[in-house]
């Protein structure tokens, strides 16, 4: 092989490398961010519904209440409906605590973006600092060399990043969980 | 005398919501932030029930089940997982780690509490 089909060869390796590593990471950043808005989109409509049902069953309550602050007759319908009202805030304060959880998981999805992008800016920092190495009079051999070196620096970066980044948070609602018990 | 179960998460918005619903259910709560702060408070002082994480910072979920069912004192003690992850790969580690049970995130507090019955009473 010519010393200009090696140089071409390293070179062509290299960019296919970067772009190869760039889009995949890119592509999990946008797949973590799109999960991410959906369990908050949930979280939020989940948590109004539950917040307003609450409101609604202790105003009703209070309403009950003043009734008998009154003094006014309170039919036997009433006071049961009065006992069966802490058992119904209590099923909506439960449908609040499910829901908040998206914190948990949207934190996960969060700092794995986070790590991603911080793997992302050290792959294109080891591009930049071999880039410098290459001087304007550099001969073939020494950047078909420096190509070498900067794709295999590269390629263990991409490697690390990968082995550090395992998807623990694959829930794309806020249903309850499955439950096993061995 | 109320039975005392070790949540061990490292989200602190989690650890509240596990033991407000615990606690609500009549059960006595220790809070541990990673594995690391559950197996220091373990030995300090017994549970009736280990209720933990898997991806915490300084120790993860199964370094800790590992390491408490090496403590004569936590060889037979239930130890429940709740977490996000939800493999059958992770599972079966939990398992072989010693897990007595597996609960995927998030949990719903009736049905947590019904689950922690079912184990301790």
């Amino acid at each position: 092989m010519t010393r200009k089909k090696i140089l071409g060869s390293h070179m062509k390796r290299l960019l296919s490398g970067v772009s190869d590593h760039g889009r995949r990471h890119l592509s999990e950043v946008e797949t973590d961010l799109l999960q991410t808005e959906l369990l908050l989109e949930e979280a939020v409509d989940r948590l109004t519904s539950s917040f307003m049902a609450i409101h609604q069953a202790v105003d009703a309550r209070q309403q009950g209440i003043n009734q008998l602050l009154k003094g006014d007759p309170v039919s036997a319908e009433e006071t049961a409906r009065l006992g069966d009202m802490s058992g119904e805030i209590g099923q909506h304060v439960n449908s609040a605590i499910t829901s908040m959880q998206f914190q948990d998981m949207t934190s996960q999805l969060i700092d794995r973006t986070l790590k991603r992008v911080t793997g992302l800016r050290a792959f294109l920092g080891t591009l930049g600092e071999h880039g410098e190495g290459i001087a304007a009079e550099s001969g073939s051999e020494e950047v078909v060399d420096l190509l070498g070196k900067v794709s295999m620096a590269l390629a263990i970066q991409s490697l690390e990043l990968k082995s550090a980044l395992r998807k623990s948070v694959n829930q794309q609602h806020l249903d309850s969980g499955d439950i096993e018990l061995f | 005398m109320a039975k005392t179960i070790l949540a061990v998460d490292d989200s602190s918005s989690l650890r509240q919501m596990v033991a407000f619903s615990l606690k609500a259910a009549g059960y006595q709560v220790v809070e541990a932030v990673d594995g690391q702060d559950g197996f220091d408070k373990a030995k300090l002082q017994a549970v009736d029930l280990v209720l933990t994480d898997q991806n915490m910072p300084r120790m993860d979920g199964l370094a800790l089940i590992k390491l408490l069912r090496g403590l004569p004192a936590y060889q037979k003690t239930p130890i429940l997982m709740l977490t996000t992850e939800s493999s059958d790969e992770m599972k079966s580690k939990g398992r072989a780690a010693g897990a007595n049970g597996w609960l995927v995130k998030p949990f719903d507090p009736q049905r947590l509490i019904e689950v922690v019955k079912k184990v301790i009473g």
